[in-house]
């Protein structure tokens, strides 16, 4: 009576092992992989901090400005530093409200486009900021499993080749060229998950934070245009 | 940017470094140590055939024989085959007879002449001393000595022991035969005597035919002639089992398999030479019996059992059958089966054929 035992998987088939043992095809992927991860979480991280900063800058503006602090101070020490969101944006206005009123404007309806239009430009600049790098995350969540579901293919293609040369279709055989293949999708998937997830919590951040911007412009812009009024009423008396 | 790379850079070697060395090689399943079930492919015919055994025995599942039963002697037998007297005891000498063969060497012949001579008389001093009872307590003292002497030879004790039992039950009628039975003893050994020479004078016979042979090719044409005579006293088989179902003989298989029908079939087949008109003709069955001889040849000639009675189409049809039977005449049979295809009938149905 002959017995049939199950031989060991002849290669160590820890993670590392695993790496080294693929094929430079499928460790390429692996590392780029890799990085493309690293630079992930490299944005999350960064995004999160910035956006935590730009919330709590708006909260600080917008006390002061509906503190009833005049426009004109608080001109004064906000074009001082450097500014950021709302802040930016109120200097653009007043910067341009000073230009014209200090020359001696024309025509208040001119005037107010003018301020339109350098409100809209500082408003798309900081935008632009927040939700710069935003795009590598939606590629990275779409393409990283892609990718390393390439690995994976060529992984396999070439273990199954070399079982081919073995003549041997034990599992024992099969199985750890395959495992190593497949670590190309795993890590794929460990990269584009959290980036998938992070992209969509980002970009509704942002357009919050956009939200929130463009309500005070609007404000402001009729602020500002009640003020206009107001001086063509009194240079005309 | 620079903080968010550098937690994330230190993140990522982080987990790398803990699944190093925590994450190593996954722990092998863990086989179940089952012992590896063998498994046959045998033929069906060996488990069809027929085993030996009792036709109304229940079926068990070791195949055993009917148990064989050893021929036991007839207890008191009054007819004697050898004596010239009809007597009523039973004659004793025959059971030595033949615990003498097993033995059966010439240094034994010396000893038996003097026991006869100390047996006859206890034996008959005992018959005397029962009808008075006094003197037998006298007496008894003597054989004792004489069972000291006979203990050499092993038979003697049964012989002892056996004869007061005879005397015993024999003494009611009459003591006049016993004496005559006595003198017998000598014959026995006599007797044994012939035997001897029955096997000697092949012996001489053989040794006086061919004087240059040598003396071991006569030892072995002996130890021949012995052997065929112990030889006629067992069975072929022998079972201490209870029998089990089975037939009068083990048979090796009831039927030809059915890869030996398909190959009888196509021999057959391939003779065949359909007519023309019976390829239309529905019902244009004939059944063509034939014996065989072992060797696979027709014996007499095929007998058409079936259809070829009607019109000239079914004759023909027939006809053919019966050329295709005799024309692929030696059929390649297994022989061990003959028995399953001495006779065979061949069913011929033109409209299978096409």
């Amino acid at each position: 009576m002959e017995s049939v035992t199950l031989a060991a998987p002849g290669g160590e088939l820890s993670i590392w092992a695993l790496f080294w043992q693929a094929g430079w095809v499928v460790k390429l992927v692996m590392i780029g992989l890799l990085v493309a991860s690293v630079w992930t979480w490299a944005i999350i991280v960064d995004k999160l901090i910035a956006y935590a900063r730009m919330r709590t800058a708006l909260n600080r503006f917008e006390k002061t400005f509906w503190s009833g602090q005049s426009l004109e101070e608080l001109y004064r020490a906000l074009s001082e530093r450097k500014t950021t969101g709302m802040g930016s944006i109120f200097v653009a206005a007043m910067r341009e409200w000073k230009k014209s009123f200090e020359k001696g404007a024309r025509s208040p309806i001119g005037l107010q486009t003018r301020i339109d239009k350098a409100m809209d430009l500082a408003l798309t600049r900081e935008m632009e900021r927040l939700e710069s790098r935003l795009g590598f995350l939606a590629s990275i969540g779409s393409a990283a499993p892609f990718i390393g579901l390439f690995g994976t293919v060529v992984g396999i293609m070439t273990s199954f080749q070399a079982i081919a040369g073995s003549k041997s279709t034990n599992l024992a055989v099969v199985a750890p060229g395959i495992a190593e293949a497949l670590l190309a999708t795993a890590i794929g998937l460990l990269a584009a998950i959290p980036a998938v997830i992070a992209y969509n919590k980002l970009s509704s951040d942002a357009g919050k934070l956009a939200g929130r911007m463009e309500g005070f412009a609007d404000e402001f812009s009729t602020i500002l245009s009640r003020q206009i009024d107001e001086k063509v009423a009194a240079k005309a008396a | 940017m620079k903080a968010g790379l550098v937690t994330s850079v230190t993140m990522h070697a982080a987990l790398l470094g803990f699944g190093l060395f925590s994450l190593s090689a996954p722990r092998a399943f863990e086989v179940a140590d089952v012992e590896a079930l063998p498994v046959d492919i045998i033929p069906i015919e060996s488990m069809t055939q027929v085993q030996e055994g009792d036709k109304k025995a229940a079926l068990s599942e070791k195949p055993a024989p009917t148990p064989t039963k050893r021929p036991e002697p007839v207890e008191n037998a009054q007819n004697t085959g050898d004596n010239d007297v009809d007597l009523k005891t039973p004659p004793t000498p025959e059971p030595r007879n033949r615990e003498v063969e097993k033995t059966a060497e010439p240094p034994p012949a010396p000893k038996p002449t003097p026991k006869p001579e100390p047996k006859p008389e206890p034996e008959q001093q005992q018959a005397a001393a029962e009808p008075t009872p006094v003197p037998a307590t006298e007496v008894r003292p003597e054989p004792q000595p004489k069972q000291e002497v006979k203990p050499d030879p092993a038979p003697e004790e049964t012989v002892v022991a056996e004869a007061p039992e005879a005397t015993e039950s024999v003494a009611l009628p009459n003591s006049a035969p016993v004496p005559q039975s006595r003198p017998q003893p000598p014959k026995a050994s006599t007797a044994k005597a012939p035997e001897r020479k029955d096997a000697d004078k092949p012996a001489q016979k053989t040794a006086s035919k061919p004087k240059s042979q040598n003396s071991d090719e006569l030892f072995d044409e002996v130890a021949a002639l012995l052997n065929k005579d112990k030889a006629s006293g067992g069975g072929a088989k022998r079972s201490q089992e209870q029998a089990s179902l089975g037939g009068s003989r083990s048979t090796p298989g009831e039927k030809l398999s059915q890869s030996e029908m398909d190959a009888l079939r196509g021999q057959i087949q391939r003779c065949w030479n359909v007519p023309a008109g019976a390829l239309d003709a529905e019902n244009l069955k004939v059944s063509v019996q034939m014996k065989l001889d072992p060797s696979g040849n027709i014996e007499g000639s095929p007998r058409i059992i079936a259809g070829g009675n009607g019109t000239m189409v079914e004759r023909a049809a027939a006809e053919s059958a019966r050329r295709a039977v005799l024309q692929c005449a030696p059929y390649n049979l297994p022989a061990a089966k003959y028995d399953t295809w001495s006779e065979v009938i061949v069913h011929f149905d033109p409209s299978d054929m096409f």
